[in-house]
């Protein structure tokens, strides 16, 4: 559907809504399972607001999906059509988003939006209609605890298993070379605090100390203060639960007390292609977890980048690659169910199956526990020689991990 | 309020009934006549709107102060509620009035240091107010959750989400009953009489007698009272709570332009203003869809409202209703001292200043003497 | 228990921060003199400046300072724009109350027409010295803090020279302090005013300009600034000059130091509980402002 015919979809939807007219319309196309008919999926995204970069970035992936997907033929011998509508980053309006996706447009699966403040409210809806919600950026702990039997998380692994690797690696080193005291600082988001505290509690657990813990608001501009106790604690290794632009400023202002730890982690930030330049170039030796690499051989992977990079110009990155995992952990499901509608027993024959079985995926293979968590790893990176790359598992590495870090 | 020769006051009070009628009629069938749950979902939208900017309407109305920060109280009575329910164990219903009960006391201290004040520095302090408590709900996260969220469990548990839709749709529609009736009591009443003349002129109101701190202070309590009800359905309706979210300047200033826009002098004045302005949001997203500009058309409507039509379009278009019928200006009209004195102005760039028009005041100013 | 050293770290970084608040303040501080209008759209302004610097820096890898060039007279111009078509619409009866919504209005729009041409992503200017700092008394101070401090700091001599020294200031001051009787001795307040307001928005190019330096802009920031400048000026007493200054380095100082032993969000409470406490202590204001009685 073109975008002024789905805009004035939505017009008419309005009108009759509050004009009252609408009693006698039909409810919207693509209920019924003709083999003509696209399938419709359903998405809230924030396009506007506070979180409209990474929105933006899911956007291309699911695009990107459906674009995929359609070239090949569609899925169970149907196209599929995304509906996208701009939640503005506001928890109201993606409620409101899914109610009409789901009531009014009568789409026919749902994939889920970007963040998780944003991903627990939506995931309510479709818990309530009874629809599979897979959803490519709602890590935090919380998202598993509300009870929802129909949500699985499209990626490696939630937030507070992000450092794993890192943690076993620490934990792994001579006495003499481990970090003996870190410093944390948290965004005061549900994700960013869950990749730093779930690094905080295995090395408090392995014995190392914990000197300074900050969190500060997702508002911060000024780092200054948060930078000075970090650096007057001295602490061998810093951690940051960080977005993208709260990192670069938090590592400027420790750059500029010329604070000099034995190691230095941040969540997001240092993935983003625009990092290196954003910090004036001093990246050596920073780590990062990853969920994605465009280099995986997964053998989806491939055909991804190069389409990916076909369609848009530049190769995925962590936000495409999840978004683009959605949409082949629900296709999985669809093709294995003959199924794709949102009647509940074919809804449930769909969370039935992803209950039960590995997705292989541009991230790697899948599957997930009964409360939707999945099951891998995140990956290590670090800036090695002006270049991010894999430094842990073992088995995936591109580069031996350094440390101590050099001079930033 | 037009009083005019005995028979178009006649029609005018039938054909307001009327429409009273004919509008209870249409708003207690719309779910039986929506399509899908979605239309009940714009529908509980627009009447929290209406709840919220007529419960604002208690202080902007009356005494003519601004407040950018009722949706302070309204997060809090949606956190409050939520909080009661799972911390307190409290039934949800019981749990909302309670939680209206604590925000009416906050809103003493509150009240009582925005309004010993005039003007500028209450406004600050009401836009202080949710910066505040959003920095609190944040940082407080042992107790509210913090951003992690707060969930609000369901009322009704065993609901369908839908049929949870229509039963808070009728409540929403009882509060918003609830809230004008009780504006309408206040309109009629002493106190009402003396909350607008101090709108109109607070210095001269104190010196006829009215205790205008104690009345303004009462109003404020009101008003966060409703509004904390309002917030409190909402949160038992949405049922997922976010600091970011319930404590936002923006929604504040939205219950302003929708009482502004309809018109604070009157009784369904915030009503239209939250249709009008609850389907132009609704309205301006779809047509702009992903860019940013639904604030530009916000902050465009409320600049036009505040320079052109600050009484609203209820008195606009009664205004342009009136001369095309021809009933004309009636003999007593209900004017701002701010018009007065721009009159006067006016009239001054001619007349020698020392002379002033006499018995034109504002009906309510007399009857405020005790 | 906080190192000495890191104590006196926080103390600096205090008052460099203080310096930005103390010329933001300032610009509100002038509007409400002139005009009794508390300007919401301050900050938008503010960001405004700072989303030009930016820009000029990335289209053409000017240094930002330079900007100033062009957003000081900008927003002078702007600032009398505002008030004589704008503000001087407005009844007087209700100006107060329906300029902090005209004002308010106009801070929606600037936000959402940033959104609209620079996207929601934050942006920060990258220059050659942005991690450059320098040792001060076992202190590091980042040489674009001190930059930022030394633009506030000269923009705040700037002014206090102008309102003291010449006759423009002179008139004013006359016009802030009694716009009736200053009107009587033949000043034309209305032009006086106009200017005033251009003042004050020209603090605002500055300071926009100054935070542009070190920190990240995205185009709701605005409303991270506007509360805590609005607590300062009521703390210093509505519509004096000196004392938003002097309340300016006192909060930023003290929320610099409450930083060390709690968290940052709690820290930032600092002006509002200032605000608060002002107001049911001494409601006009801890330094001065005979104005803020009636207002």
């Amino acid at each position: 559907m073109s975008t002024t015919q789905r805009l004035s979809w939505r017009v008419a939807a309005l009108a009759s809504a509050t004009a009252l007219t609408a009693a006698g319309c039909g409810s919207g196309g693509g209920s019924e399972d003709s083999p003509d008919d696209p399938i419709t999926i359903g998405v809230s995204l924030p396009l506007t607001g506070d979180f409209s970069e990474p929105g933006k970035g899911v956007e291309r992936g699911y695009k990107a999906w459906a674009k995929i997907v359609n070239d090949k033929g569609g899925l169970l011998g149907r196209k599929v059509e995304l509906k996208i509508l701009d939640d503005q980053s506001n928890a109201d309006r993606v409620v409101s988003d899914y109610e009409q996706l789901i009531g009014r447009d009568q789409v026919d699966l749902v994939f889920g939006p970007f963040s998780t403040r944003l991903v627990v409210p939506a995931a309510r809806v479709a818990e309530e209609y009874g629809l599979l919600f897979v959803e490519p950026a709602g890590a935090a702990p919380e998202v598993f605890d509300q009870g929802f039997k129909n949500l699985f998380y499209a990626a490696p692994a939630v937030a507070n298993d992000h450092y794993n690797h890192l943690a076993d690696y620490i934990l792994a080193l001579p006495e003499a070379e481990r970090p003996k005291s870190v410093a944390y600082a948290a965004m005061d988001d549900p994700f960013a605090q869950g990749t730093a505290y779930g690094l905080k509690d295995k090395l408090e657990k392995g014995g190392i100390k914990t000197v300074v813990d900050e969190v500060y608001p997702p508002n911060t501009t000024d780092f200054g203060s948060i930078a000075a106790q970090i650096a007057s604690s001295k602490a061998d290794m810093v951690v940051g639960g960080s977005q993208y632009q709260d990192g670069v400023n938090l590592i400027v202002a420790l750059q500029q007390l010329n604070y000099q730890p034995k190691m230095a982690a941040f969540s997001t930030a240092p993935t983003e292609p625009e990092f290196a330049k954003a910090i004036g170039d001093k990246t050596e030796g920073i780590l990062a977890p990853t969920g994605y690499t465009q280099h995986a051989d997964y053998p989806s992977n491939k055909d991804f980048v190069e389409k990916y990079t076909e369609q848009f110009g530049k190769a995925p990155e962590e936000d495409e690659a999840n978004a683009y995992t959605t949409g082949q952990v629900v296709a999985a499901a669809v093709e294995a169910a003959k199924c794709a509608s949102q009647d509940e027993e074919c809804q449930q024959k769909l969370v039935k199956w992803l209950r039960g079985n590995e997705v292989e995926t541009v991230v790697g293979p899948l599957k997930w526990d009964d409360k939707g968590r999945p099951q891998s790893a995140h990956m290590i990176q670090q800036w090695v020689d002006g270049e991010i790359q894999i430094v842990l598992p073992e088995e995936q590495k591109e580069a031996d991990l350094v440390h101590p870090k050099p001079k930033w | 309020m037009p009083r005019d020769s005995e028979r178009p006051r006649h029609t005018g009070r039938l054909l307001r009934l009327g429409a009273l009628l004919a509008g209870i009629a249409v708003a207690l069938s719309f779910p039986s006549m929506a399509p899908s749950p979605y239309e009940l979902t714009v529908g509980i939208a627009i009447l929290n709107f209406a709840v919220l900017s007529t419960s604002w309407n208690f202080v902007g109305g009356f005494t003519g102060y601004i407040s950018l920060g009722h949706g302070a109280f309204a997060g809090l009575g949606a956190y409050a509620t939520g909080l009661l329910v799972t911390k307190g164990e409290l039934p949800s219903f019981v749990a909302l009035f309670v939680s209206a009960a604590l925000v009416a006391v906050l809103a003493i201290p509150v009240g009582y240091a925005a309004l010993r004040v005039r003007g500028a520095s209450f406004v600050i302090v009401s836009i202080a107010l949710v910066l505040i408590m959003l920095l609190v709900f944040q940082s407080w996260a042992s107790f509210t959750g913090g951003s992690r969220g707060l969930v609000v469990p369901r009322p009704f548990p065993g609901k369908l989400r839908s049929e949870h839709h229509e039963i808070f749709y009728f409540l929403f529609l009882g509060l918003l009953a609830l809230a004008l009736l009780a504006w309408w009591i206040i309109d009629r009443s002493r106190f009402g009489m003396g909350l607008k003349a101090i709108r109109e002129d607070e210095d001269k109101a104190q010196s006829l007698g009215t205790p205008t701190y104690t009345y303004k202070l009462v109003v404020f309590v009101v008003s966060a009272a409703f509004t904390a009800l309002a917030g409190g359905l909402y949160g038992l309706w949405f049922g997922d709570l976010d600091p970011v979210f319930q404590f936002s300047i923006l929604s504040g200033a939205y219950m302003v332009l929708m009482a502004l826009l309809g018109g604070v002098r009157h009784l369904y004045g915030p009503l239209l203003g939250a249709v009008v302005v609850g389907y132009g949001l609704e309205y301006s997203k779809l047509e702009y869809g992903d860019t940013p500009l639904h604030l530009v058309f916000a902050g465009l409507l409320l600049g036009v409202v505040v320079m052109f039509m600050p009484d609203g379009v209820i008195p606009a278009v009664t205004g342009l209703v009136a001369r095309v019928l021809g009933t004309g200006e009636t003999s007593i009209r209900e004017v701002t001292a701010a018009e007065l004195r721009d009159e006067r102005d006016e009239r001054e760039a001619d007349v020698r200043p020392d002379h002033r028009p006499d018995g034109k005041r504002p009906d309510g100013k007399r009857e405020v003497r005790q | 228990m906080p190192s000495a050293s890191l104590v006196f770290q926080s103390i600096v970084l205090g008052v460099l921060l203080g310096g930005l608040y103390a010329l933001l303040a300032a610009g509100l501080t002038l509007y409400f003199g002139v005009m009794r209008v508390v300007m919401i759209a301050h900050s938008a302004f503010l960001i405004l400046a700072a989303y030009l610097a930016w820009y000029a820096h990335r289209e053409t890898g000017v240094d930002p300072l330079l900007t100033l060039l062009v957003t000081v007279p900008l927003f002078f111009v702007a600032g009398v724009a505002m008030q004589r078509l704008l503000l001087t619409r407005l009844r007087p009866a209700t100006l107060t109350m329906m300029s902090v919504l005209l004002t308010f209005s106009v801070a929606l729009v600037i936000e959402g027409l940033l959104g609209y041409a620079f996207s929601g992503t934050q942006r920060r200017i990258r220059l050659g010295y942005s991690s450059a700092s320098l040792e001060f008394f076992g202190a590091r101070v980042a040489v674009v803090k001190l930059i930022a401090f030394g633009l506030a700091a000269a923009a705040l001599l700037g002014l206090y020279l102008l309102m003291r020294h010449s006759r423009f200031g002179q008139a004013l001051r006359a016009t802030i302090q009694h716009r009736e009787a200053a009107a009587l001795v033949g000043i034309d307040t209305d032009r006086i005013a106009g200017y005033g307001f251009g003042l004050g928005l020209a603090t605002a190019a500055v300071g926009g300009t100054a935070l542009s330096l070190d920190t990240t802009i995205y185009p709701s920031l605005h409303w991270h600034w506007i509360g805590p400048l609005m607590a300062i000026i009521v703390v210093g007493g509505l519509g004096s000059v000196p004392g938003a200054a002097i309340a300016a380095m006192t909060l930023g100082l003290t929320q610099s130091l409450l930083q060390l032993e709690l968290s940052t969000t709690w820290a930032q409470t600092v002006f509002y509980v200032a605000l608060f406490a002002t107001l049911a202590v001494r409601p006009q204001g801890f330094f001065g402002g005979r104005l803020a009685q009636r207002f």
